[in-house]
């Protein structure tokens, strides 16, 4: 069957009436978390986890895909007017379009910000739907030594491309590995790390730990630093409209921005960091308005708001045909999917087609209903925008608590929350990036199976490790990542333009 | 040597990052390996871990005694780095053992109306009437919410059979 049948079936079970229904609480309730100040999409979509729990599959994804695009929308608008970003992908949204925002366009920006969203997520979206599945076909050809080399590759760029120290991304990984070692081993039934509790043979559960990460780490590193230090939000005056004007300067962006980002999030590059910082460069040089460049420029917004969003699509491509993340908030989805029994990977097309194209067809789904809703209700949420600091905190905290216990209903999974909570706390003071923990935690164990496996195929030679053309070129790859820091140099380069 | 100011927290912080590599590894090592033969052994991986992790944080200590500690997140390189403020630390951190602690003992509706009122004290916000009465009406609705239409589990505690 072709894919676009596929897609179409998809369409047909997304479209239900109470499916659609999913799909809309999905987008309210993942645009409500991801507005929230300091919430980015990674840890609303972990805070909104528990919602999904007892939901059929099916409705579900749909609702997940809602949630994972509204909590994008989300931070963008926060990242304009209020200039918090919640990851480094909207870094540059809060840079250019928090001015936008102090000059009184925060209309213009927060329109183009949605529709470049929305062009940026559609396109990358049918890319996504036509080549995943043949991604998939070629991976299944994947052994599992090549599979060692690809995670291997995955975690060295996510460790050294995050944050400005190489050493300190590797230390956050071993860490994550760490946490992903304790339990009971799979195959020898052997207890690591667990000291004698029977609660830990089970394992870590992931969902608390990613939460906890972010949100417990956060409210005790906030309450303890920059307690005082208030916000200003920037009032919005009119409606989020752009004129003809700036239609004739966004469309280009949103264009270039979507196809610089979605090849950036197939590829393991680090997250949506990269592609954003790329594409305000390239709007910055082909611009006809240097001069607004960091006093508010709409391209500035418009592509590297494009290449955010593409790059999150582009990155369902590894995640989907592979089982592989290479963000936080893929790790997060994966995480979702495992909830549901769902195992990304290869063999996914075969074993679960009809609820991966339902999927696909609810992110498209989501894409739209997230366009026609949220740029008339952009003053609700705007107001969302002055719930006041020690309330917003004491809910994401509680609403923290409560997945923690609720997705095992055990007490244990709070110790262990409570636990990555000061964790959490002491690698923002000691400025460890925090993605690199969540991948070992997630692909730590897999890492093991796979490397297992290929020994044990190989009778314990490890020569078998870099014995095929695709492992070496791997291992190639990552020498490269790791020894000549490039991209990081442009990276640094780049950073410094922007901040200019 | 004098190093940069925050630069004896980092040291203990990796210190103990050291330990945690040598705690993985003295686990490993004195686990009893099962009866059967594996191909590989279920303590390569582990120790592989540790001692990554030790060397690592090893290499990360001294790169600290040269002087290149870490910048805090949210601050730029070469900002002042004040102490932590140990008291609204200390109000998050108990509202959480609060939640800990009473879950299973008061019911959901209890331990979160108390953990949410810790966390508004430590945010420094002063309404302290308003704020318990928001909490306590929010973490009932929350609390309805999932036990009633999301079927998810929360205990109820005292007020069990109402």
């Amino acid at each position: 069957m072709s894919s676009f049948n596929s897609l179409m079936e998809g369409f047909a079970s997304a479209l239900t009436l109470s499916n659609l229904g999913f799909g809309l609480l999905g987008t309210f309730l993942g645009t409500l978390v991801g507005v929230l100040p300091g919430i980015g999409p990674a840890l609303a979509i972990a805070l909104l986890l528990p919602i999904t729990y007892t939901v059929s599959p099916a409705s579900a994804l749909i609702m997940f895909a809602a949630i994972y695009y509204g909590a994008m929308y989300g931070g963008s608008t926060t990242s304009i007017l209020l200039n918090t970003p919640g990851e480094s992908g909207s870094v540059i949204t809060a840079l250019e379009g928090n001015k936008m925002a102090r000059r009184g366009q925060a209309g213009a920006a927060l329109a183009t910000a949605a529709i470049g969203s929305f062009v940026a997520g559609t396109i990358a979206t049918g890319i996504l739907a036509f080549t995943a599945p043949s991604i998939a076909d070629l991976a299944i050809k994947v052994g599992a030594a090549e599979y060692v080399a690809l995670m291997l590759v995955a975690f060295t760029t996510v460790s050294s491309l995050l944050g400005a120290s190489q050493l300190r991304g590797f230390i956050a990984l071993a860490i994550g590995l760490v946490l992903g070692l304790v339990g009971a081993d799979l195959q020898s039934g052997l207890a690591r790390l667990t000291f004698g509790s029977d609660a830990a043979l089970e394992g870590i559960e992931t969902v608390p730990v990613i939460v906890s990460i972010f949100a417990l780490g956060e409210a005790l590193y906030i309450a303890s630093r920059f307690k005082d230090e208030g916000w200003k939000v920037i009032p919005m005056k009119g409606r989020a409209l752009m004129s003809r004007e700036d239609w004739k300067r966004s469309w280009k962006p949103w264009i270039r921005g979507t196809f610089l980002g979605f090849p950036l999030g197939v590829v393991p590059a680090g997250g949506s960091e990269v592609p954003t910082f790329l594409s305000y460069s390239i709007e910055k040089k082909l611009t006809k308005h240097p001069e607004e460049f960091g006093h508010g420029a709409i391209e500035g917004v418009a592509g590297p708001e494009a290449a955010n969003n593409a790059n999150a699509a582009g990155a369902l491509v590894p995640l989907l045909a592979l089982g592989l993340p290479t963000s936080a908030t893929a790790a997060v989805i994966l995480v979702a999917f495992q909830t549901y029994q769902i195992q990304p990977g290869p063999t996914l097309f075969l074993t679960n087609g009809a609820l991966i194209w339902t999927l696909i067809a609810s992110l498209f789904i989501g894409n739209a209903l997230l366009l026609i809703l949220n740029l008339p209700l952009v003053r609700f949420w705007v107001k969302l925008l002055h719930v006041p600091r020690p309330y917003l905190f004491a809910g994401i905290v509680t609403f923290a608590l409560l997945g923690a216990y609720a997705i095992n209903t055990s007490v244990f999974d709070v110790q262990v929350a409570i636990a990555i909570g000061l964790v959490g706390f002491l690698f923002r003071r000691f400025g460890m990036p925090i993605t690199p923990l969540i991948l070992g935690l997630i692909l730590g164990p897999n890492l093991e199976l796979q490397f297992r496996r290929a020994l044990q195929i190989s009778g314990g030679d490890y020569s078998t490790l870099i014995a095929s053309p695709l492992s070496k070129i791997l291992y190639a790859v990552l020498f490269i990542a790791l020894f000549t820091p490039v991209i990081a140099r442009v990276m640094k380069k780049i950073r410094k333009e922007v901040t200019q | 040597m004098k190093l940069p100011q925050g630069g004896k927290s980092e040291l203990t912080f990796v210190g103990s990052l050291f330990l945690l590599g040598a705690l993985v590894f003295w686990d490993t090592w004195r686990i009893e390996l099962p009866a059967f033969n594996l191909t590989i052994s279920p303590k390569v991986f582990p120790y592989a871990i540790a001692t990554i992790l030790m060397v690592l944080s090893a290499l990360l200590m001294i790169s600290i005694l040269r002087g290149n500690t870490a910048t805090p997140e949210g601050l730029d390189v070469g900002d002042p780095i004040h102490k932590t403020d140990l008291k609204s630390f200390g109000l998050v951190f108990g509202s959480l053992l609060a939640f800990l602690l009473l879950i299973e003992r008061a019911g959901f509706i209890i331990a979160a109306s108390i953990t949410f009122f810790g966390i508004t004290v430590a945010f420094g916000n002063k309404k302290h009437g308003r704020a318990a009465i928001f909490g306590t009406l929010f973490i009932t609705v929350v609390y309805l919410s999932f036990t009633r239409f999301l079927n998810v589990q929360l205990p109820a505690g005292i007020f069990k059979g109402l």
